[in-house]
């Protein structure tokens, strides 16, 4: 992309807002990189693949709960929005296979926290 | 939307019945024929704290709280059959947060600038360019009352507009990214998180000076830091929103990245200014302040990194939101970064004249494992402490600066009983002694000998001339110093002076820590009438002090014994007494 101008902006805003796929997203800031992000990232997307699900993996910034981190945030089609915390291999496992394909929350795991 | 209904129990004492109440619960939901159609769900935190069963009932959102198991039936009733809330059992929830530093935190990827934009970003810029002109820019600052967020609290409006009103040919802009405060990581968080925000803010702020070049100034520990900075700066010019003709006006803006080796002095704006210089980072006399005669001479505006981001939204929902933010004299949020003892530390952003207990108990839920909270820090090794007796205190500016303490940059350390105040104050002090630049004598001679004195307090030789001395230097400290490092190096000194003087006489007079923390002034005993001879304490022992095997029980050492407290940790029957 060149030089954008204030038209762009509202267009590539347009671009990338709505839609209603299904999405993972896992922090990756500091806290959530030493915490072992990468690893639930990479078993994330392997098991998205796995499973061949439509699904979106994605990255982001620290929400603020450092202690929880990992921490995954996912939404789903007709799911309530829950953030997943100190989650592991095996948890990102669970998730992918229970609450993403099997539409179930997985127990012991949640942290219902509400920030705005 | 199929029901989904989340139990957690948040008792902070005995044991977690969640388990027991799933079943219950499970029970109720079997007997309606419900198990397959309603997802009940263990959370680990429900957003409530040491309030009993608490139920949250979705997508209705009903939370109940110290529900007991008598009152699960008339929930599945009226709430999961029906969709009504269980009259006179509902509670009130609204977040303390309130997002706008870190609106895009953990929302936006922070390495694609097409998430930024998505949310809105570069349009307050594009406003700006296309409405405002530069004195239109610092009017609207001032109107928003945004004061700047590194910890004196400066309005940033004003010091836009002195900047922009003193002559020069050239003006600067600085994002200062040297947070040191120990404990406190809001900056990293908004730098790694949302870098382009801070970006747009200095942008705008470049445009209302009159600047056409930035700096960031970002410690060097911070390396993910830099890496998003740089990242979002590269995809800035790639669009043609850095470098000339930004987003098609006439406005050129070019930004650099300066890295701090690691001086905590150098967030201190003239050290700073040095430093990006290319010199040693010792600070200068003020005045001239640096929007008069900055960097390489030349009017030069400093601005904080949480400051910087709070600028895009106040130019895109306007200045009249912000201002209604807050209160009368702090206006907008506070990020906080709350840790220490506190069970969940992390980030939180409240709003101005939010109470301390709120973000304490509220959203940090405590201290761990039924430990009673003793007081906060706040401000770093300028600020102070704040007892829990005064927790009804709201965080302002103003607020915090009489009760001893400061905002400073937003580190808020929660301490429990077993901190020892004089430890703290040794600690903070001891920070500050480590990071004086040693230019001036008050603070390089003022601050050894102070910590000289806590040290001879802490190690039960201190007399009660030593509290008179300490305060005596403290005061010359914050006359004589030259910059603000050692100007506040004394206060945790004062403030836990003053709030705790019946600990530091217990240290002087008594000789004795009243938080068993001090090394010098306690001692680890095994009560034989309470031992159950478990070996546990000699298995723990790191130096070999505990003597004896399970038949005869055990003994410490005191010529061995380091004080390190595992055997008091360990003990189960609690036979290891200390004093």
């Amino acid at each position: 992309m060149a030089q954008l101008t204030r038209s762009d902006l509202e267009k590539i805003k347009a671009k990338h807002t709505g839609g209603n796929r299904s999405w993972i997203k896992v922090g990756f800031s500091t806290c959530g990189i030493a915490a072992g992000a990468q690893d639930v990232y990479d078993a994330l997307v392997e098991e998205v693949r796995k499973h061949n699900v439509d699904v979106e993996v994605k990255k982001c910034g620290c929400v603020g709960m450092c202690s929880a981190e990992p921490l995954v945030e996912v939404c789903v089609k007709d799911m309530p929005r829950v953030f997943y915390g100190k989650v592991d291999k095996e948890t990102a496992i669970r998730i992918v296979e229970k609450h993403v394909c099997g539409k179930m929350l997985v127990n012991d795991r949640i942290y219902d926290l509400k920030f705005n | 939307m199929g029901k989904t209904v989340f139990i957690k129990d948040t008792a902070i004492t005995g044991k977690d019945k969640t388990r027991d109440f799933y079943g219950i619960f499970l029970g109720v939901l079997r007997e309606k024929g419900l198990e397959n159609s309603v997802q009940l769900v263990r959370v680990v935190d429900i957003g409530l704290y040491d309030q009993g069963m608490v139920v949250r009932v979705l997508p209705e959102n009903y939370l109940y709280s110290n529900v007991q198991e008598s009152e699960v039936a008339a929930i599945v009733l009226e709430s999961v059959v029906g969709n009504k809330p269980v009259q006179g059992k509902l509670v009130a929830q609204s977040s303390k947060q309130m997002r706008i530093v870190l609106r895009n935190c953990g929302v936006i990827d922070p390495e694609r600038i097409e998430d930024y934009i998505a949310q809105d970003g570069y349009q307050a810029l594009a406003k700006v360019l296309a409405e405002y002109n530069p004195e239109k820019v610092a009017q609207e600052m001032k109107a928003a009352g945004l004061r700047g967020r590194g910890g004196a609290g400066f309005p940033t409006g004003i010091k836009w507009d002195i900047t922009r009103k003193a002559a020069g040919d050239q003006k600067y802009i600085v994002c200062n990214g040297d947070e040191g405060d120990p404990g406190a990581y809001m900056d990293r968080s908004v730098l790694e998180g949302d870098p382009h925000s801070v970006i747009e803010g200095m942008i705008i702020g470049g445009y209302a000076i009159g600047a056409s070049k930035g700096y960031f100034y970002i410690r060097a520990e911070y390396p993910l830091a830099i890496e998003r900075i740089e990242n979002a700066i590269k995809q800035c010019y790639a669009n043609g929103i850095l470098g000339k003709n930004i987003l098609g006006a006439s406005f050129c803006f070019d930004v650099e990245i300066r890295l701090g080796a690691g001086a905590f002095v150098c967030g201190e704006e003239t050290a700073l200014i040095a430093s990006i210089e290319g010199k040693r980072g010792y600070p200068s006399p003020r005045p001239p302040f640096p929007s008069i005669k900055g960097l390489w001479g030349k009017p030069t505006c400093i601005n904080n990194v949480e400051t910087l981001a709070n600028v895009p939204v106040i130019f895109l929902k306007g200045p009249a939101w912000f201002a209604g933010i807050g209160t009368e004299t702090s206006k907008g949020t506070k990020v906080f970064a709350v840790t220490g003892k506190v069970k969940n530390s992390g980030l939180v952003e409240v709003p101005m004249g939010t109470r301390i207990d709120d973000i304490v108990y509220g959203i940090g839920g405590g201290a761990f494992g039924g430990k009673t909270v003793k007081a906060i820090q706040t401000g770093g090794p300028s600020g102070g402490v704040i007892p829990k007796e005064f927790f009804d205190t709201s965080v302002d500016y103003e607020s915090l600066q009489k009760m001893g303490s400061i905002m400073g940059s937003g580190g808020m350390i929660v301490m429990d009983e077993d901190d020892c105040m004089v430890d703290i104050a040794k600690f903070y002090l001891r920070f500050c002694v480590d990071e004086s630049c040693g230019k001036c004598a008050p603070c390089r001679i003022g601050g050894t000998q102070m910590l000289n004195l806590l040290e001879k307090i802490s190690d039960g030789r201190g007399v009660k001339k030593d509290l008179e001395q300490l305060q005596q230097i403290s005061l010359a400290m914050q006359k004589a110093s030259l910059c603000g490092l050692g100007q506040t190096a004394p206060n945790p000194v004062l403030s836990t002076l003053h709030y705790y003087w019946k600990e530091y006489n217990a240290h002087v007079n008594e000789k004795k820590c009243p938080a068993c923390k001090c090394a010098k002034l306690v001692q680890y005993l095994i009560l034989d009438d309470k031992c159950v001879k478990c070996g546990m304490c000699f298995k723990a022992c790191p130096v070999g002090a505990i003597s004896g095997n399970r038949e005869k029980g055990y003994v410490i050492d005191q010529g061995k014994c380091i004080r390190c407290g595992q055997c008091f940790e360990v003990c189960k029957p609690k036979a290891v007494g200390r004093g």
